[in-house]
């Protein structure tokens, strides 16, 4: 317990993880003044009669075209319609339709977004927890890492010989501290959002089924937090270095994905190719339930396959522990020094 | 009482592919007695750091045994661990943690109470640097942090991989008088291993110098110092015309005696004695001026012993060192002798 306060005490008092704490609320109160300023309940007095006055002109201008069979000729700006074959052979009436709006209103030069917090809400809390869980990631393998690349971690190896229990009190130390930041960052960008919506958008209802279905989903998101940062720490603990650690990261998720994507195009032979992209599985755990579909070449027939959470988290999980297995295996084998 | 560490038939090789396998350590034996402050010496590449590395627990071994504080280690390291404190070659610390939280940190980690951090910190000569980042520590300073930290759970035995790197004048001086102070008041056994021969000799009671990954020599220090000086005499005449002569009659005077002109003075191998010198001269009608005991210092014995003297021209490489005795003969001890 004492080793595990003393890890846990050591990655919180990290430049690194200050830094990345900024980086995450800063971000997060980013996103929420983008939301705060885009998002409208609804146009003003002012708004409308202005629009009005655009349909308005609009609509005359349809008019006036319509009445004028040489209007295209007459007027410098249109003059290419008059010579342009395709409106040529048109009749004029409708050549007028085609450039300008008929039967405008004002709602078509009025654009209103409103937040609404009940459907959008929800991608931008889980955004925010998979943001969180890849910092969590990334501060794990720089933690431990670094003591490898530092010699700290033979010096702490000399306190503590038993490399499980160093193993373990590592991981849970990472572990803790991805579950206390992704607990805080959630519930941050909960009441920011939701205070967001209530002023300037819509929260729309929050139900027992909504309820049901989002916890269940950001519960997902947040157990993939914590399966990323042991990954993290296992490629650390595997590669001893940060940059290692880093470099198959960033590594898989630019040059692997795009392999999976040449596959994906350019293999035939594989009915699913999408299975063999993380993100697939990744968005299978996270939604509860995912369609992959394929069109038979010869036959023209639809087929499905239906990826569940379980599924998802099976393939997922079984990842992780081999990441996890080996980081303990070479850890308990090789020399450390 | 039983030696504090006893290593025997220590073996550790490196393998790696393509590449010939290289044997670190080739059967070392050594023993460390309880309270003392032993040095372990070597040249580079002799294997005094992979052997406190696997004595620590940090490396694994090919063969022999290790025991400290009559524990099999590593088996039973976790037992003894909390009477250990260690630090194996210069660690790096976290460049932006201060000095105290970089203490703090493993204090937590081992129940530490934090009162002890300002302790080790007042007897490293760090109190003033405490609060300052390790970013900004010089090498000596890193070097008393790092020796803070073996310090903080007033170990019984103290392992310190060349823990004079870095520090000045003042700083070895200062580190000299604590590690006896803890060793001849404290009752800390202290295994030092370093290259400042000169610091080794006035630091140590006993050492220990390996060659090639096996034990060359133990014992007291001053014992193998006089074990390899003592035997040579350097003879001059107030005549130096006189050497000739005296070279003859030494010669034929006495078996296994060599005499050796150098410049104007004789150097006498194998004499029985002194007097006996002085008295063959006088019968032979020849009257020397001074006759003085050439006495080795532990640089010119550690050189001779690791065969790592340098000759005119040809630097020493690394790894080249007289070859150790065959695993199964002892090793040369200063209190035995040859064995």
């Amino acid at each position: 317990m004492t080793l595990f306060r003393a890890e846990l005490h050591r990655i919180a008092r990290r430049r690194l993880s200050l830094l990345f704490g900024i980086f995450a609320v800063g971000g997060l109160l980013l996103i929420t003044a983008i939301m705060w300023f885009n998002s409208s309940t609804g146009p003003s007095e002012a708004d409308l009669a202005a629009a009005q006055q655009m349909a308005d002109d609009a609509n005359a201008q349809y008019e006036d075209c319509a009445a004028d069979e040489r209007y295209f000729e007459n007027d410098p700006d249109y003059s290419w319609v008059a010579d342009d074959p395709w409106y040529g052979e048109m009749p004029h009436e409708q050549a007028c339709a085609e450039m300008f709006l008929v039967g405008a209103e004002a709602e078509d030069y009025i654009y209103v977004y409103t937040f609404q917090f009940d459907e959008e809400g929800v991608f931008l809390l889980i955004g925010v927890a998979i943001v969180t869980g890849l910092l969590s990631m990334l501060l794990a393998a720089s933690a431990i890492g670094a003591e490898w690349s530092s010699g700290g971690m033979a010096n702490l190896l000399v306190w503590h010989p038993n490399r499980m229990k160093v193993w373990g009190a590592k991981l849970a130390a990472a572990l803790a501290l991805c579950a206390v930041a992704v607990v805080a960052m959630l519930v941050l960008a909960f009441a920011l959002l939701y205070l967001t919506a209530a002023v300037r958008g819509d929260t729309g209802t929050l139900n027992a089924a909504w309820w049901e279905d989002t916890l269940a989903r950001l519960g997902r998101t947040a157990v993939m937090a914590l399966g990323m940062t042991v990954i993290g720490s296992a490629l650390a603990m595997l590669g001893r270095h940060t940059a290692i650690a880093g470099g198959v990261i960033v590594g898989y998720l630019t040059v692997g994905e795009l392999l999976v994507s040449f596959v994906r195009f350019g293999v035939n032979s594989i009915k699913y190719p999408d299975l063999l992209s993380l993100y697939t599985w990744i968005g299978a755990w996270i939604e509860g339930r995912m369609e992959l579909e394929y069109w038979d070449p010869v036959t023209g027939l639809p087929d499905q396959l239906v990826l569940t959470a379980t599924h998802a988290g099976l393939v997922l999980g079984a990842i992780m522990l081999v990441f996890a297995a080996l980081a303990t295996w070479s850890f308990a084998k090789r020399d450390a020094a | 009482m039983p030696p504090v560490i006893e290593i025997s038939g220590l073996r550790k090789t490196y393998r790696k592919l393509l590449r010939q396998p290289h044997n670190a350590l080739d059967g070392l034996d050594m023993e460390v007695a309880a309270g003392q402050v032993h040095g372990f010496l070597g040249p580079n590449g002799s294997g005094k750091t992979t052997t406190l590395r696997a004595l620590l627990g940090l490396i694994g071994t090919d063969g022999g045994a290790m025991r400290v504080f009559g524990e099999e280690v590593p088996r039973r390291l976790p037992q003894v661990i909390g009477r250990i404190g260690a630090v194996v070659e210069s660690p790096q610390f976290f460049k932006h943690f201060s000095g105290r939280l970089t203490l703090q940190v493993l204090a937590e980690s081992a129940g530490i109470a934090s009162a002890r951090v300002d302790e080790v910190l007042e007897q490293v000569g760090l109190r003033d640097q405490a609060k300052q980042s390790v970013k900004g520590y010089s090498l000596g300073m890193r070097q008393r942090l790092a020796v803070a930290q073996a310090l903080l759970k007033r170990p019984e035995l103290l392992v310190l991989d060349e823990p004079a790197n870095g520090l000045d004048p003042a700083g070895i001086h200062h580190m000299r008088e604590l590690l006896q102070w803890l060793a001849h008041e404290q009752g800390v056994t202290v295994l030092v291993s370093s290259h400042l021969l000169s610091e080794v000799q006035q630091l140590c009671d006993s050492m220990t110098i390996v060659s090639r990954g096996r034990r060359i020599v133990d014992g007291k220090v001053a014992d193998i110092i006089a074990g390899h000086s003592g035997s040579q005499l350097s003879v001059r005449f107030a005549d130096a015309g006189e050497i000739g002569r005296a070279m003859e009659v030494l010669a034929s005077a006495g078996d296994g005696v060599s005499v050796a002109a150098e410049r104007e003075r004789l150097v006498v191998t194998g004499a029985p004695e002194a007097a006996w010198v002085t008295r063959t001269l006088a019968d032979a009608g020849l009257y020397l001026s001074e006759l003085t005991t050439e006495t080795k210092n532990l640089e010119s014995v550690f050189l001779e012993l690791t065969g790592t003297a340098p000759q005119a021209g040809q630097p020493v490489q690394v790894g080249q060192a007289v070859p150790a005795p065959p695993v199964g003969a002892s090793a040369e001890t200063a209190t035995g002798g040859e064995q």
